[in-house]
């Protein structure tokens, strides 16, 4: 039941919460219009005395954000595709076959989904130096992929549970191989839990900060969290307007496409975490 | 296949043919992905456990055993102790913090009102955003003289003057609990409304018929109920809020004078500002070892889950 003063009421309390919520991107987009020489007016205020747009052009001009973009989305799709290319495999078994070391296996997976790549940064540094693989993107798509392996076999695995193996068997029936009715038959039903699982995994890729900040050196290699993060780290002086600009740009696309796919990642990250 | 073959009732042999796996055992399936985390996650752990009990010179070359040397160590160096103190504080505010915001707002959103959907994006908003940008943004907002945050008070009279949120470490500290809190409710309340969904309304019915007051039915209820889920976010949020790295490190990098430094930026800081490798491999291992025992924690509350949910549905 829809009643407006009960409506009203919880607007109210919810408020302060979302003005918080709200209030950096209020920022970022304030800032990103503000010339220069109007930033540090005092007092200090909203809105600019005029928009200068410009600022974004200058801003991936100056910053090379182009190259960082393009490295972001590079990074996240391939390592997310590789979770995901690893996980539907190993989640198939766990879900369709029992065999001696399925707990041990299980257990792995949760140890290794709880360990995050920040405990382990000296340690993957090292390794790195051992392979030469320093200072290059394709060393995050593994190290991405691999943390992101475990969760995305408990997510896969929950959702396949629900598929029904009737289907499966009535293939078999009709002479199909086992793989020909995994990739004909089965697949096609999980796309779902594949399309949730590899946003969850691109999102955590697309949002790493520490690994990209201890292996990447150079500019042309940056991903978009340590472009906005060199623009300001050990800076005298830090022009905030293109830091702004930047960090919009690079925010309200994924909180856009984020608000569409919130129902059905609520959906799948309470199937994988929960259940 | 045809519709039409499904039609047709065909006499199935009382044993289905099972075909088998490419490979004959379903344990071949796990291998890429076994051999890929051994190779990412494994060998730097087991690496960073030989490192720790070696002396190690600043550019990671081994220079001979020392035992728990470097355990030793950290324990009588005071910033390390200090960052131990801090760890444990910013763990039990902001997980503390988060979950007594988190379960009204759930409780809220688990209702239905006018404008719930766009109620519920703007409070999952901060999730989409990278801790690493949301962390630069407040920074800048909370500029000591240009400020957004200090221009708003300012507006709205609450003070005079600017304030510098950034340059003392006690309201530093302070700021990033607050901004901690923060990004750290969209992921608890979707837990909780997860487990708000899976409470059928019909009991609040009964419970209403019988007469309870609703503060009742929420405390002898939903709470209960609620339970699972309440446990099972305050681990996540203590395993995520323990390793994190980008909001401290980004707003005030453990300053001013090593004031605000937790474990995972004291870490930092030693591996790749201060060169002491051994020290901070004994870090990691530390909170190698505090993870496992909340993994443990976390593995005993799902199985709890687990065999109670089984127990319901006999």
């Amino acid at each position: 039941m829809k009643k407006p003063l009960k409506s009203a009421i919880y607007w109210i309390i919810l408020s302060p919460l979302m003005v918080l919520n709200l209030f950096p991107f209020a920022v970022m987009f304030f800032t990103a219009v503000k010339p220069r020489n109007e930033l540090f007016l005092y007092p200090p205020r909203w809105l600019p005395n005029h928009f200068r747009w410009q600022n974004f052009v200058d801003m991936w001009q100056q910053t090379g954000f182009g190259t960082a973009l393009f490295n972001s989305l590079y990074v996240s799709i391939t390592s997310a595709a590789l979770a995901v290319i690893l996980a539907i495999p190993a989640a198939y078994a766990l879900s369709r076959s029992r065999f001696r070391g399925q707990r041990a296996f299980g257990q792995y997976l949760l140890v290794t989904q709880m360990i995050s790549p920040m405990v382990l940064v000296l340690g993957l540094l090292q390794l790195l130096v051992l392979v030469g693989g320093i200072d290059n993107d394709s060393s995050l798509i593994l190290i991405y992929g691999a943390f992101n392996f475990a969760f995305t076999v408990m997510m896969l695995q929950s959702y396949f549970d629900t598929i029904g193996r009737e289907i499966e068997e009535a293939s078999w029936i009709d002479g199909a191989t086992r793989l020909r009715s995994l990739i004909r038959i089965f697949l096609p039903l999980a796309v779902p839990a594949i399309v949730v699982s590899s946003t969850v995994a691109f999102i955590n890729a697309w949002n790493e900060f520490v690994i990209a900040l201890t292996i990447l050196r150079s500019s042309a290699t940056y991903t978009l969290p340590l472009l906005v993060y060199s623009q300001v780290a050990g800076r005298y002086q830090i022009e905030w307007e293109q830091v702004m600009a930047a960090t919009l740009l690079a925010t309200v696309p994924a909180a856009i496409v984020f608000s569409f796919l919130q129902r059905y990642l609520i959906a799948g990250m309470t199937a994988g975490a929960v259940k | 296949m045809s519709q039409s073959q499904l039609d047709i009732p065909i006499a199935v042999p009382a044993i289905s043919p099972r075909p088998k796996l490419v490979f004959q055992d379903p344990r071949f399936l796990l291998v890429p992905g076994l051999i890929l985390t051994i190779i990412i996650i494994g060998y730097p752990a087991g690496d960073l456990l030989w490192l720790s009990l070696h002396s190690v010179s600043r550019f990671g070359r081994i220079l001979g055993a020392n035992a728990f040397g470097n355990y030793r160590d950290l324990f009588l160096d005071p910033l390390f102790v200090a960052s131990i103190w801090r760890t444990l504080i910013w763990t039990v505010t902001v997980v503390g913090g988060t979950m007594a915001i988190s379960i009204p707002v759930a409780l809220i959103l688990n209702e239905e009102f006018h404008g719930r959907g766009i109620a519920r994006t703007v409070i999952m908003l901060p999730w989409s955003v990278s801790l690493t940008m949301t962390a630069v943004v407040w920074r800048w907002a909370l500029n000591g003289r240009a400020g957004l945050l200090n221009a708003t008070l300012m507006n709205l009279g609450v003070m005079q003057t600017p304030i510098e949120w950034l340059g003392r470490a006690h309201l530093a500290f302070c700021v990033e609990i607050v901004v901690g809190i923060l990004v750290s409710i969209p992921f608890t309340t979707t837990i909780l409304l997860g487990g708000l969904s899976s409470i059928p309304r019909d009991i609040y019915e009964a419970g209403a018929v019988d007469g309870g007051r609703p503060y009742r039915l929420f405390l002898h209820m939903t709470m209960p109920l609620l339970k699972p889920f309440l446990n099972i976010a305050i681990v996540l949020n203590i395993i995520y809020v323990f390793n994190s790295f980008p909001i401290i490190w980004v707003m005030t990098a453990g300053g001013p004078a090593d004031e605000t430094d937790i474990m995972v930026t004291y870490l930092y800081k030693l591996a790749f500002q201060f060169g002491q490798l051994g020290k901070a491999a004994a870090i990691s291992i530390i909170m190698l070892t505090i993870l496992l025992i909340f993994t443990i924690i976390y593995a005993t509350l799902l199985m709890r889950g687990k065999q109670s949910s089984v127990a319901e549905e006999v």
